[in-house]
């Protein structure tokens, strides 16, 4: 083997390396989905979410908890179909990793001291969404988490503002849209090479 | 450079596999088969070479009742690799 074939076949080898993003798309479009449904429903039927306390308490946690389970299986499911983790995946799967248990920490936190969470996790959400996008490098992941994160300073000025609309807002914008262009975007265009 | 490891990176399919490793985290034994292009008897052959020079991690573990290995380049394997490029960029 000539050092030219060898270099060829390192080059080659490390261009094989893909990060493929349509799974972080779909994890987005789903939350997106499911929070602005619930933040529906509970808007236009408080009387069935908020029939007691608990009632409203088991809605918040006990669903997004069910979908946590769903959204691992999820990406368990994909990386075995893939069969190989980029540093890429790995720095993303962590930090939505802490996003999670940022958000247990923050509903838990909520209950004890019984205030709304809604703003707190909107802002983490934010933060987070504008880190994923910045290191991977597409630019509506990066706008709908500063939008995210304006809208919900926003809402800290304006302390009469629904909660349930602000979520539904919120989420649509900062997550729902830009995860459906993640999801919709040519394949090609989706996998980040070295 | 260790002439060892010289002689384990000459083989193409070695050296495709520690450069494939080199850019992952962790990788499944079908995800290189499809990398190297190479057929099951060889790749094991070659990635268990690699694994007694130390230049790769062996995890065996069983998920859902199937056994299954993942591969991962070792902190020797990473320093070893990019010694080797250095000396072949030097050539150019």
């Amino acid at each position: 083997m000539t050092k030219e074939e060898q270099l060829s076949i390192i080059n080659d080898a490390i261009k094989q390396t893909k990060t493929n993003l349509k799974p972080l798309g779909y994890n987005l479009v789903f939350w997106g989905v499911v929070i602005i449904s619930m933040s529906l429903f509970h808007y236009f039927f408080p009387e069935i979410v908020q029939y007691s306390y608990y009632s409203a308490v088991i809605y918040w946690v006990l669903i997004p908890v069910l979908g946590m389970f769903y959204t691992t299986y999820y990406n368990i499911k994909t990386g075995i179909k893939i069969g190989y983790e980029t540093q890429l995946d790995r720095v993303i799967r962590i930090i939505w990793s802490v996003f999670g248990l940022a958000w247990i920490f923050t509903v838990g936190i909520s209950l004890i001291y019984n205030v709304n969470p809604v703003q707190d996790i909107l802002f983490l959400l934010g933060i987070v969404l504008v880190m994923s996008g910045l290191i991977i490098k597409f630019r509506n992941i990066t706008i709908g988490g500063i939008g995210l994160l304006i809208f919900t300073v926003y809402t800290y000025y304006n302390p009469g503002i629904n909660l349930l609309l602000v979520n539904v807002i919120g989420i649509s914008f900062g997550m729902l849209v830009p995860g459906l262009s993640l999801y919709f975007q040519k394949s090609d265009n989706l996998q980040l090479r070295y | 450079m260790n002439k060892e490891i010289e002689k384990l990176l000459f083989n193409p399919i070695r050296l495709k596999t520690i450069s494939f490793l080199m850019s992952v985290e962790t990788c499944t034994f079908k995800a290189l088969l499809e990398i190297t292009d190479s057929t099951k008897g060889n790749l094991s052959i070659q990635l268990k070479k690699l694994n007694e020079g130390g230049l790769i991690n062996i995890e065996k573990y069983f998920q859902k009742s199937y056994p299954t290995t993942d591969y991962s380049i070792t902190n020797k394997g990473r320093k070893s690799f990019e010694e080797f490029y250095n000396q072949l960029m030097s050539f150019k």
